[in-house]
C-alpha cells in the first residue's frame, strides 16, 4: 500500500474534524458607518404623503405600507392595505417576509416619522432595499389628506393641482368633502324666513 | 462574495462560456481517470474496480469540506448556492435505471463523450441510444409528468433533514468515504486474484 493513501487519508479527517473546532465567526457584513450615512442622506428615501396617497388610490401593486406603531394604535386606525410591524419587532424573523420582496416598495410610516425613520435605519442595517420612509408620517397625512388646505390663489399652479389631488383622497379616505372637513362650519340653521305677505296693496 | 453567477459578479453572457470551460474540465478528469473504458465503469459491479466510486467520492468530499471552509471565511453565501428541489420517488427510479444503463452499457453519459473523443464504437453506440432515451422521455414526459413530480421534498439537504449540522453531515461523510476507499480497496484485492484477465497498472 503506497503511503500516500495514508497521508491523505489523515488529510482528510483532519479537515473534516478542524471543521468542529473553527471558533465562532459572523460573517454577516452589515452596513458600515459610511455607507449608512450616505444612505441616510439621501432624500429619496423619503416619500410624501402625496406620493404614497396617489399610489393608494391608483391601487399600485408595488407599495407595501409598514405600520411601525405599536399594535393598538394600529388598530385604531391606519392607512388602507397597511401592516403592523412594531418597531420593536422588526427583526423577528417572522417579520422578515414583508420586507425583502422584489419589485416592492415598502414604505414605513408611524405618527410622526421618527419611529418609521428608525425602522428605515434598522432595515438598512439588515441588508433591505427599496425601503421608504413616509415624510411627516400619519400626522403630516392628517393635515394633507383629511384636512387639506387651499392654496392662495396667487399660488403656482403646481400647488392646485397638488390641492385638488389631496381633495380627491379626502374623499377617497374619508367619505367627506374636504370643505365639509374645514372645521371653520357655521353652526345653525339658515332660517329662511318668509317673507310676510306684503299687505294687499291697492284694491279695495 | 459568492457564488459569482447568482450575485451578478458573472453576468449570464458567460454562462455558455463557463460551461464550455467546466465541461472541457470535467472531461479531462474523466479521462485521465480511465474512465473512458467502460471497464473501469462496470468494474464497480463485479467488484474488480472501485475507481469510479473513488473518484467521484473524493470530487464529493473535498467539495462539501471546501464548501464549508468557504462559508467560514465569508466566500460564498450558502444561502444563495442552488439546491436542487427533490422529487423522492422519480429519483429513486431514476438512479434505479441510471445504474442498470451503467452496468448494461459500461458508460455514463459523461464518460460516454470523452469516450467517443478517443474513438470508442460502443461509446457512439451508447450515446445514439441516450439521444433515443431522451427523445422518448420528452415525448412520453406529458404522461409521466406527475409521477415524475410526485413527492416533492423541495430543496431540502441531508443535513437538514437528518436534524444535524452540516459539519457532522460533512464528518460523517468523509468517514463513510474512507471506510469505503479502504474497504473497496480490500475487496479488490480478494477479486483480482480470482481474474486474471484485467490487468490493473
Amino acid at each position: 500500500m503506497n503511503r500516500n493513501y495514508i497521508y491523505l487519508t489523515i488529510l482528510l479527517l483532519a479537515l473534516a474534524g478542524g471543521l468542529f473546532v473553527l471558533p465562532e465567526r459572523n460573517n454577516e457584513q452589515g452596513t458600515g458607518p459610511e455607507e449608512l450615512m450616505w444612505d441616510i442622506v439621501q432624500p429619496t428615501r423619503y416619500a410624501t404623503t402625496d406620493q404614497v396617497a396617489r399610489m393608494i388610490i391608483e391601487k399600485d401593486p408595488t407599495i407595501e405600507l409598514i405600520d411601525v406603531r405599536p399594535t393598538e394604535e394600529y388598530e385604531s386606525f391606519t392607512l388602507p392595505g397597511a401592516v403592523n410591524i412594531p418597531l420593536d419587532s422588526i427583526i423577528i424573523e417572522h417579520y422578515q417576509d414583508y420586507l425583502g420582496v422584489d419589485g416592492m416598495n415598502a414604505v414605513f410610516f408611524s405618527n410622526d416619522d421618527i419611529k418609521a425613520d428608525q425602522a428605515w435605519v434598522i432595515a438598512r442595517r439588515m441588508g433591505y432595499d427599496n425601503i421608504y420612509v413616509m415624510k411627516g408620517g400619519l400626522n403630516h397625512w392628517v393635515e394633507t389628506m383629511i384636512r387639506p388646505v387651499k392654496p392662495d390663489e396667487t399660488a403656482p399652479e403646481a400647488e392646485f393641482e397638488k390641492y385638488n389631488l389631496r381633495k380627491g383622497a379626502c374623499l377617497y379616505f374619508s367619505g367627506a368633502k374636504p370643505d365639509a372637513n374645514a372645521g371653520v362650519q357655521k353652526s345653525g340653521v339658515v332660517v329662511k324666513r318668509k317673507k310676510k305677505a306684503a299687505v294687499a296693496e291697492g284694491g279695495c | 462574495m459568492g457564488p459569482l453567477i447568482p450575485q451578478g459578479i458573472i453576468t449570464g453572457e458567460w454562462d455558455f462560456v463557463i460551461a464550455l470551460l467546466l465541461g472541457i474540465a470535467f472531461g479531462f478528469i474523466l479521462e485521465a481517470s480511465g474512465f473512458s473504458s467502460s471497464r473501469n465503469i462496470a468494474g464497480v459491479f463485479y467488484g474488480y474496480n472501485f475507481v469510479v466510486l473513488r473518484v467521484f467520492l473524493t470530487a464529493v468530499l473535498v467539495a462539501m469540506i471546501g464548501l464549508l471552509y468557504f462559508d467560514y471565511m465569508g466566500w460564498i453565501e450558502m444561502d444563495l448556492v442552488y439546491v436542487l428541489p427533490t422529487y423522492l420517488s422519480s429519483m429513486v427510479l431514476g438512479s434505479v435505471i441510471m445504474g442498470l444503463g451503467f452496468v448494461l452499457g459500461g458508460f455514463c453519459p459523461g464518460t460516454s463523450y470523452t469516450a467517443i473523443a478517443i474513438g470508442k464504437i460502443d461509446a457512439m453506440v451508447f450515446t445514439g441510444g441516450l439521444f433515443l432515451g431522451i427523445f422518448l422521455f420528452s415525448e412520453a414526459f406529458p404522461w409521466i409528468s406527475d409521477f415524475y413530480y410526485s413527492d416533492n421534498l423541495g430543496s431540502v439537504t441531508i443535513s437538514e433533514v437528518l436534524g444535524i449540522s452540516n459539519e457532522l453531515f460533512t464528518f460523517i461523510m468523509v468517514v463513510m468515504g474512507l471506510v469505503a476507499f479502504w474497504g473497496t480497496w480490500l475487496i479488490e484485492k480478494k477479486v483480482r486474484k480470482t481474474i486474471k484477465h484485467y490487468k490493473f497498472e
